[in-house]
């Protein structure tokens, strides 16, 4: 099917000092252990992260209250090499179910035995064009001007803190 | 929430100079309002919204008011700028090389 228009992926690496089961495994069983409770959907604070191992599973948050959020459904299931998404999440940070924007999460050995883990978040176009184009930039960090401004005063100010995020 | 507070009173360019000029350090309100084009009491006012934005802190000192930076305003600000995937790779390194270390 022809789309309107394309809105180009975002893609994030990283580069983990593990092996690929564990990897893998640390990603999705884990995943509760290192989400950020900063990026949650759910009204009140973030309890818990789940994400059921199979295609079909959901991924979900759980606030402080209880309440259930279905924040993706997982299209692709392939321990531990690759694990696919459908993002059912509006540009708003509202979940719904209509919503579906893809994540794809591939994990590759290294020559040294580390793991590559390669994220790539698609299809925003399916949310249209200025929703998709809002969720592309909020998923990918477009705030250049403030985010420049915050990185000169963090500089001044952070003397002693170490290095920053690579 | 703090950060969209934040973001809402740094969309003045006249009270991120403000900001600016507290990189180096705490600093009186005499000498921030130093060589900026507004006039004293219009600095006054700019560094009393970015305090209640979470953004600075005041103390008296005698007479004078001591601005400085608060770091936990800007660290809420910068934990919402980062990117969500970015972010989350990070977070994710973290945790599966730390855990390596702990279990057999």
């Amino acid at each position: 099917m022809n789309q309107p228009i394309q809105i180009a992926p975002v893609h994030k690496s990283i580069r983990v000092t593990a092996p690929i089961e564990r990897a893998f495994q640390v990603f999705t069983a884990g995943i509760d252990r290192w989400w950020p409770r900063n990026h949650k959907v759910s009204a009140g604070p973030l309890a818990q992260v789940r994400l059921e191992p199979r295609v079909g599973g959901r991924w979900i948050e759980v606030d402080e209250g209880g309440a259930e959020t279905v924040v993706a459904t997982v299209t692709a299931w392939d321990p531990p090499r690759h694990l696919a998404l459908r993002w059912q999440i509006n540009a708003r940070w509202q979940a719904d179910p209509t919503m579906a924007s893809e994540v794809d999460v591939t994990f590759t050995v290294d020559d040294e035995g580390g793991t590559r883990v390669d994220v790539v978040h698609a299809k925003f176009e399916t949310m249209g064009p200025v929703d998709g184009a809002s969720m592309r930039r909020d998923v990918d960090g477009g705030w250049v001007g403030l985010l420049g401004l915050y990185a000169a005063l963090l500089q001044g100010e952070g003397e002693g803190e170490g290095a920053g995020p690579a | 929430m703090a950060y969209g507070r934040a973001l809402a009173v740094l969309a003045d360019p006249t009270r991120r100079q403000v900001l600016e000029r507290l990189r180096s350090g705490p600093r009186a309100v005499k000498e921030i309002a130093a060589g900026l084009p507004v006039s004293r009491p219009a600095v006054s006012q700019h560094l009393r919204v970015l305090k209640d934005a979470g953004l600075v802190d005041e103390r008296s000192e005698g007479t004078r008011r001591i601005y400085s930076l608060r770091r936990e305003g800007l660290v809420e600000l910068r934990a919402w700028l980062d990117s969500l995937w970015g972010d989350a790779l990070e977070a994710f390194k973290a945790e599966v090389e730390k855990s390596q270390g702990e279990e057999p």
